[in-house]
């Protein structure tokens, strides 16, 4: 390997083209070295953002070769083994309007974030004179998600974002939402659970790549089911995601198995499911996946399933 | 005409705390200007605490005690009154920051908890893990929100509009845009950070410190008072200069040279790892250049080992420097040592501020406070957990600062703005436009290699009159450069070009102050002057320019409660 060949993508707020550099090989060498170099020696025109170059300010994401990284702490080395090839392409981070070249505007995500009322509502425990009384536990509780940096490599991953017609919230905002959701000191639930039904709390895809890119680690699909059970708990429960998983869980009580033909119904109310999912279920019946003749009965055992059940309750009281 | 009544100018832990301050006032228009996303801004890599005399861990502790630290640790130099207001006031501005939400780690009690740092006489560092700043900065920013603070983020300062004395307002430009902007204000509060980056590479600072409030106040007719005094944290690591925190030293981090042995015994037997940085950064370039260290020349190094320490208390309390550790090291701190070597870290000197209770400046209007701003606090070596603290306390005294002369103020008319706002855009157009000249990043580098060669951690007088005539040249270059894009939408060649003048004006600054204090004084070191002199330089350096010319000039130290005597640790 004697050379890096990188196809970077340029945006003039008109045009958009893809870009080829090459720079020299050397080892030990990470992205943000690689965009530094190009703009001091080759291109003064290229622009991208970066700042304190080691992971904290949460600058520099970009999308190479289709996955977000933080450039500072991605090692070139690295990318070129997991993909097979020294020539890398850059593209700025996915869900986000692009200003110039790499440069993404954050300005829309902020506006969004303020639906989450992202700020501490003090409890009354505590004042401004004297700050709160808290546990090391209940501060472990907070110490994960306040380790987000704000680089939205999560945003940039997400796959409901992809298709979502924007009201979606971003993995970020969850994760703040969740951060003052579980924050001994904060006392407005309220402020947290509601926005986050109403702007699409039940429509993650579970796919994961958020926590994947995580550059901090965050586990933020888990920080989605636990809104998902507190929101439910503060009586969130009038809602599609809400009913489908009550669905799952009063079939798998009852018989110690899901009805797949009532399953809509529970979901979406009888109205919608004959005007919306008619059409739908003949497709799926003439193809054999689904049989409406089906009537799941208990299964054997269901005792054992239902004393699942009420150990578990017990110990969520 | 973009008009409001208090602009704020950078969004770090003092912008923001400044931004928050100041919109106490409901009926005050207040905008916080930053050239860079908010929580982008500095504040956040700093790691590893603040300090306040909070008495959480040690019920002996005292905001007395802490004054004292505070003005040994700067060799005398610090303002005593402005130290005396600070510390009186951080234990209470901890609680304030605790109200906002910031997620400090805790003690058995549930009260911040506290951990020891360099020279201080008491654990009274506070701490969230080892990312105390960038949890203040995030939290502050939410309260920013919370108040409806109008954030013009990407917007980078051009200059400020002084005529006798009284600031009008400032000239920006809308980076996403490319537009510039007069904006009229009644009271400004500069809070753009430090100028590490007259080093370049060399330093732990992000690629944006680059003074520019700094040299806007400096054009405008504000002395530069101490720059001088620049700090080198001694823990940087060896291949890149990236910042591991004082933490390590303060949770037990031994520093050992090539024969395994803690040298700091012999420099600071008493504080040994836990002296003061600008003593720690000494001993180790003392032992490197011994031939103590590993490697040669600018690759040397010795090492920080903190195995002993075990796997545990590394993982609660020094997380994120394991991963830089491990991530720009390679290194994996609970196997094995980490290189490391002095970094240039901070600047203590700055823009002249009057009264530390206020943040004014000598220029009506105009308020400072952060790094970019000399209050002074630090005198002529920073405690490591003072400089968070002197961004939240000061940032918000300047807000309030700022406030009241928001109040007392009328605006200006437009003329003067709107003629230095069409000034830039003529400049801004002609080097668009400009296609071929000097090397711009050619300069840079000439800059930072001769300020780390010859005005660095040990300096002498030839050697800094050396670099004084190279950045004089460097000055001349500069007016032949060119940027090479022509665009106007976010032009970032253009942005850099500004910033590289500004950090061009602010090391000669450096480098005069440097060549006139004939002494050694905190981190000031002068092999020629090895003693510190009180009779002669127990005083601050004050540099006006004037058109292209530097004037030097001293204001006196402000002593209250402490008559200098000799510093040992």
């Amino acid at each position: 390997m004697d050379k890096f060949i990188f196809h970077i993508q340029r945006f003039d707020g008109e045009k958009k083209w893809l870009q080829r550099y090459e720079l020299p090989y050397e080892p030990g060498k990470t992205v943000l070295w690689a965009l530094t170099t190009i703009k001091d020696d080759l291109d003064p025109t290229l622009n991208f953002t970066s700042a304190c170059r080691h992971a904290i300010c949460g600058s520099c994401g970009i999308k190479v070769n289709g996955h977000s990284f933080l450039s500072c702490k991605t090692s070139l080395d690295e990318l070129v083994a997991r993909f097979k090839t020294t020539a890398l392409t850059f593209e700025p981070m996915g869900n986000f309007d692009v200003v110039r070249d790499l440069v993404i505007d954050w300005k829309p995500k902020m506006e969004k974030m303020k639906k989450v009322n992202p700020w501490l509502s003090p409890a009354s425990h505590g004042s401004k004179s004297d700050g709160f009384i808290q546990s090391k536990e209940e501060a472990d509780a907070i110490a994960k998600p306040t380790d987000c940096i704000l680089c939205g490599a999560c945003a940039s991953e997400c796959n409901q974002l992809d298709v979502n017609d924007g009201s979606y919230l971003d993995p970020f905002i969850f994760n703040k939402a969740y951060r003052f959701l579980v924050d001994s000191r904060d006392n407005a639930p309220d402020a947290r659970l509601k926005p986050v039904v109403e702007n699409g709390l039940w429509k993650c895809l579970h796919c994961n790549e958020c926590v994947t890119q995580c550059p901090k680690g965050i586990p933020l699909t888990d920080q989605i089911a636990y809104l998902r059970q507190r929101s439910m708990e503060n009586g969130e429960r009038n809602n599609q995601g809400a009913r489908h998983a009550y669905a799952f869980h009063d079939d798998v009580r009852s018989k110690g198995r899901l009805n797949e033909m009532m399953l809509p119904v529970k979901t979406d109310g009888v109205v919608k499911t004959v005007t919306k999912k008619i059409p739908f279920a003949y497709r799926m019946i003439a193809k054999g996946k689904i049989n409406p003749f089906h009537f799941p009965k208990k299964i054997d055992g269901i005792e054992g399933v239902r004393k699942i059940y009420s150990e578990n309750e017990k110990e969520r009281v | 005409m973009l008009t409001y009544d208090v602009v704020v100018v950078g969004a770090g832990g003092a912008g923001m705390m400044a931004a928050l301050s100041a919109s106490e006032n409901k009926n005050l228009n207040v905008a916080c200007l930053s050239k860079i996303f908010p929580t982008r801004s500095h504040t956040g890599a700093a790691q590893g605490g603040i300090n306040a005399a909070m008495g959480n861990r040690d019920n002996t502790d005292s905001p007395e005690r802490h004054f004292k630290d505070t003005v040994k640790g700067s060799d005398f130099l610090a303002d005593q009154d402005a130290v005396e207001f600070f510390t009186k006031r951080m234990p209470e501005i901890i609680q304030e920051l605790d109200y906002y939400g910031v997620p400090f780690s805790r003690d058995e009690n549930g009260k911040v908890a506290q951990r020891p740092f360099g020279g201080a006489s008491s654990p009274r560092t506070c701490y969230s893990a080892d990312k105390t700043g960038h949890v203040i900065l995030h939290s502050v920013y939410e309260q920013c929100l919370k108040n409806n603070v109008t954030f013009l983020d990407e917007w980078f300062l051009l200059s400020l509009v002084v005529e006798e004395d009284e600031c009008h307002g400032l000239v920006a430009m809308d980076i996403k845009s490319g537009e510039i902007h007069g904006i009229k204000a009644k009271s400004i509060v500069i809070a753009s950070g430090g100028f590490g980056r007259i080093y370049w590479n060399r330093t732990t600072n992000a690629f944006n410190m680059t003074g520019d409030g700094t040299a806007a106040c400096f054009e405008a007719g504000i002395p530069v008072k101490d720059p001088e005094f620049v700090q080198f944290h001694p823990t940087g690591l060896a291949s890149t200069g990236i910042l591991l925190s004082e933490a390590c030293r303060g949770e037990g981090g031994y520093l050992l040279n090539k024969d395994g042995e803690r040298f700091m015994k012999k420099y600071a037997p008493d504080k040994m790892e836990l002296a003061p940085r600008d003593l720690v950064s000494r001993s180790i370039e003392m032992e490197i250049k011994a031939g103590r260290g590993f490697g040669e020349g600018l690759e040397a190094y010795v090492l920080m080992d903190l195995r002993h320490l075990g796997e545990e208390k590394i993982m609660e309390r020094l997380p994120q420097v394991r991963e830089l550790a491990l991530d720009f090291e390679g290194t994996d701190l609970m196997k094995e040592p980490v290189p490391i070597r002095p970094s240039c870290h901070y600047m203590m000197g700055g823009i002249h501020v009057i009264n530390p209770e206020t943040l004014e400046t000598p220029v009506k209007g105009i308020h400072a406070a952060g790094e970019c701003a000399c209050v002074s606090l630090h005198g002529a070596n920073r405690l490591g957990g003072n400089s968070v603290a002197d961004v939240v306390l000061f940032g918000k005294y300047a807000g309030i600062g700022a406030r009241k002369t928001a109040e007392q103020r009328s605006f200006s008319g437009d003329t003067l703005l709107t003629e230095k706002a069409t000034e830039w855009h003529d400049k801004f157009h002609t080097m668009r436009q400009k296609e071929a000249g000097k090397s711009l990043v050619e300069i840079r580098n000439t800059m930072a290699g001769t300020m780390w060669d010859n005005v660095g951690i040990f300096r002498k007088k030839d050697e800094m009159v050396h670099a004084l005539e190279t950045i004089e040249q460097l000055i001349e270059d500069y007016k032949e450069t060119f940027i090479g894009d022509a665009a106007i939408r976010y032009n970032m060649a253009f942005v850099n070009y500004v910033e590289i003048g500004n950090l061009l004006t602010l090391a000669k600054a450096v480098a005069m102050g440097a060549i006139a204090r004939e002494e050694s004084r905190g981190s000031h070191s002068r092999e020629d002057f090895p003693e510190r002199r009180d009779d002669e330089f127990l005083k601050h350096t004050l540099i006006y320019k004037e058109g292209d010319d530097y004037r030097l000039d001293h204001c006196p130290v402000s002593i209250t409660s402490y008559t200098p005597e000799e510093r040992v640790y």
